[in-house]
């Protein structure tokens, strides 16, 4: 707000010029399609590498805009880690327009690559420190990122905990990683489904039931990841929080309709936030004051 | 302090030598109704406006432009920006508008430099037209602190002397280079002489006088009011009446939300990729795939403008997120009304 002050003095310079020749902020890089990986009826793992040979340089928890130029562009999560920076990969559920554009592809062809876009996981915060991570349906996606980073630079973590949920078997994403993780010691990895089917001999139940089995965290020691649907994780912030994690080390990752992803067409807003610039991985601090995050 | 004194014949005289350079925007009359318009001839400008209908924003963000074409073949494809880089002038922005376009250059500037409202921006020159008392009804830009601007104009022109529409004298100030350049090369008009000081601040006093306050509270305990009233069943009360028409967003001078989409030829090897003006009234505006919708219900939609413009937008880039111009008020479909809203909030809490 300004009141009157009589002078003529330039206070603030006007915007700096523009030329015709400034990149634009929504030009997507051709990045080809290295592999195909089928891994649900609904979902497949596209591996990418730009064709101009630069690097993604993600942060595990950033996300791209994947554009299938004429049909449109949309927010995927990374799910590989800048420890296997060659390539990078993401995991692509097919339910509108784009993603089903995305599913007709073969390899070798060539998409558009908007990115790494948003604010990761903060991995230094979490060096030294146990780690629980608790997956829900396509949380997995994002929190893929963060698992391979944490088993590439494992000495730099304490204890590592993976609980992952899914509605029935043939929903669980990565199953070749999976086989490899639940083999390795590396990671404590436990995996229910709320439906089994008739080869299923896991656990049944939602992802929370999976708490009961838990060793004792040390609430200041140990660093919570929480990704997965909203219902999902109102019941596992109440578990975490009943084993005395300050709010501080839980963080989550939060999903809205995204356009620009550059924090300028409004349409990720949650309260006061832009999912696509102050997230989409957030502290569950920070969710305070912020409703429409969590309700 | 004045730079300058023009009388309007001289000032549309140099208004005309720009238009040689630069489209000229400004208000023109379209029956009873005032609206910006490049003009061809700048004699169909009118200074003497009340208000126009919008704002000047279309002409820096267009409802919809073309971000850049796009050639796709053999496995790979181009993508080439599409820049504006014509020159322009705004002639005849009265101060909300401009305090308007000064929230618009931060936001396409923060974070992120958005080039294309930025190529516009920076080859516009912006020559503003004070208001001496309020352009009609309604309007609580002197609740906001909008109705007089100190920056964010290369010319500011105070009508001192209005003798009928054709005979204004304008008392001038400066707020850049290029706009002093383009008054002191022509030669035009005189120095202020201390009677012309003298009109200045009796102007001044005059319009302190002659802007009624609106709000019961100040401007800068919105934010606060708003933290205390997520819950009032004022937003369901109030949005019962909503029509979800987007005429709010519309008709709003620093409403810049946009959408994103393609199009293409039948074969899908060119085509564009183009934004689109997007108003947070409108049902889908955060729905996703799958259907789920963040903000479902009108009340929830309401209140999410009427948060955005009184606190989130100031959070967010330190200027007033809505400038009191009542645009919002006067379009609504269903005549629900900030200032009333922010009164019975205030009444509430
Ligand atoms: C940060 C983030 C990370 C994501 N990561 C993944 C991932 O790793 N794998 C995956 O399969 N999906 C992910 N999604 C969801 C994915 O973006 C949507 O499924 C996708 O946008 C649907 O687009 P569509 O064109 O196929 O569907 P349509 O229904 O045709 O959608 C049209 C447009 O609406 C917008 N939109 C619709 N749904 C969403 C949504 N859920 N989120 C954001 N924008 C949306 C997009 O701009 C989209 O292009 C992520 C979303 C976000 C916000
Ligand atoms: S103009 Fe009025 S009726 Fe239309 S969306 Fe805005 S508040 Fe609702
Ligand atoms: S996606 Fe556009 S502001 Fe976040």
């Amino acid at each position: 707000m300004s009141g009157r002050r009589s002078s003529t003095i330039l206070h603030e310079p006007p915007p700096r010029a523009s030329s015709a020749h400034e990149s634009s902020l929504y030009i997507p890089q051709p990045a080809r399609i290295i592999r195909i990986t089928p891994l649900t009826e609904m979902e497949k793992l596209f591996e990418l590498g730009f064709l101009d040979g630069s690097r993604l340089n993600q942060q595990p928890g950033q996300f791209v805009q994947v554009s299938m130029l004429g049909v449109g562009e949309c927010p995927i999560s990374i799910c590989s880690s800048p420890t296997r920076p060659d390539t990078f990969e993401l995991c692509i559920r097919r339910v509108g327009s784009v993603t089903n554009r995305l599913h007709e592809l073969q390899e070798k062809d060539t998409i558009g690559i908007r990115g790494p876009l948003g604010h990761g996981f903060d991995t230094h915060e979490m060096h030294g420190k146990d780690i629980l991570m608790i997956a829900g349906g396509l949380g997995m996606a994002p929190l893929r990122s963060l698992i391979q980073y944490i088993l590439d630079e494992r000495p730099r973590f304490g204890q590592f905990h993976l609980l992952y949920g899914a509605r029935e078997p043939k929903e669980l994403l990565f199953k070749d990683d999976l086989l490899r993780w639940r083999e390795s010691k590396d990671v404590n990895l436990a995996i229910t489904v709320d439906r089994p089917d008739p080869q299923w001999r896991g656990k049944v139940g939602v992802v929370t039931t999976l708490f009961k089995d838990l060793s004792k965290l040390n609430p200041d020691q140990t660093v919570v990841v929480i990704v997965g649907p909203p219902v999902m994780f109102k019941f596992v912030v109440i578990e975490v929080l009943a084993r005395r994690i300050p709010q501080g080390n839980i963080y989550c990752s939060l999903e809205r309709r995204m356009k620009c992803g550059v924090g300028k067409c409004g349409h990720c807003q949650a309260n006061h936030v832009y999912v696509c610039i102050d997230g989409p991985v957030f502290k569950y601090g920070q969710l305070k004051g912020m409703r429409e995050a969590v309700e | 302090m004045l730079d300058r004194m023009l009388a309007q014949r001289d000032l549309f005289t140099l208004v005309g030598e720009l238009a040689r350079k630069r489209r000229i925007i400004g208000p023109v009359r379209r029956e009873n109704h005032f609206f910006y318009e490049e003009v061809a001839d700048v004699g169909t400008l009118d200074l003497s406006f009340n208000y126009c209908v919008y704002g000047p924003r279309a002409f820096l963000f267009p409802p919809t432009e073309t971000l850049f074409t796009f050639n796709r073949f053999d496995h790979t494809f181009t993508a080439k920006p599409v820049l504006d880089v014509r020159p322009m002038a705004f002639v005849g922005v009265h101060p909300c508008d401009i305090h308007a376009i000064r929230l618009l250059d931060r936001v396409f500037e923060q974070d992120h430099r958005d080039a294309h409202y930025l190529a516009r921006r920076s080859h516009t020159l912006i020559v503003g037209v004070d208001c001496r008392t309020p352009c009609t009804e309604g309007v609580f830009c002197a609740d906001m602190g909008t109705h007089s601007a100190i920056e964010g104009f290369d010319v500011m022109l105070y009508p001192l002397h209005r003798d009928g529409r054709d005979d204004t004298t304008f008392g001038v100030m400066f707020g850049s280079d290029a706009g002093r350049d383009w008054i002191l090369y022509s030669r035009r008009g005189a120095i202020p002489t201390a009677a012309d000081e003298r009109a200045f601040e009796q102007y001044e006093r005059e319009k302190a006088a002659a802007f009624p306050r609106h709000l019961r509270m100040h401007a800068n305990d919105l934010p606060e009011l708003l933290d205390r009233s997520y819950d009032s069943l004022l937003w369901e009360a109030t949005a019962r009446r909503c029509y979800s028409c987007g005429s709010c967003n519309l008709s709003c001078p620093t409403c810049y939300c946009f959408n994103i989409y393609d199009e293409s030829d039948l074969s899908g090897t060119t085509g564009r990729r183009e934004r689109t003006w997007d108003g947070c009234h409108l049902k889908n505006f955060a729905e996703v795939a799958g259907g789920h919708n963040f903000r479902p219900r009108a009340a929830s939609r309401l209140r999410h403008r009427i948060y955005r413009k009184a606190k989130w937008v100031r959070q967010r880039t330190g200027l007033a997120g809505c400038v009191g111009c009542a645009r919002c008020d006067r379009a609504c479909t269903a005549k629900i009304n900030s200032v009333e809203i922010y009164n019975q909030l205030a009444e509430e809490a």
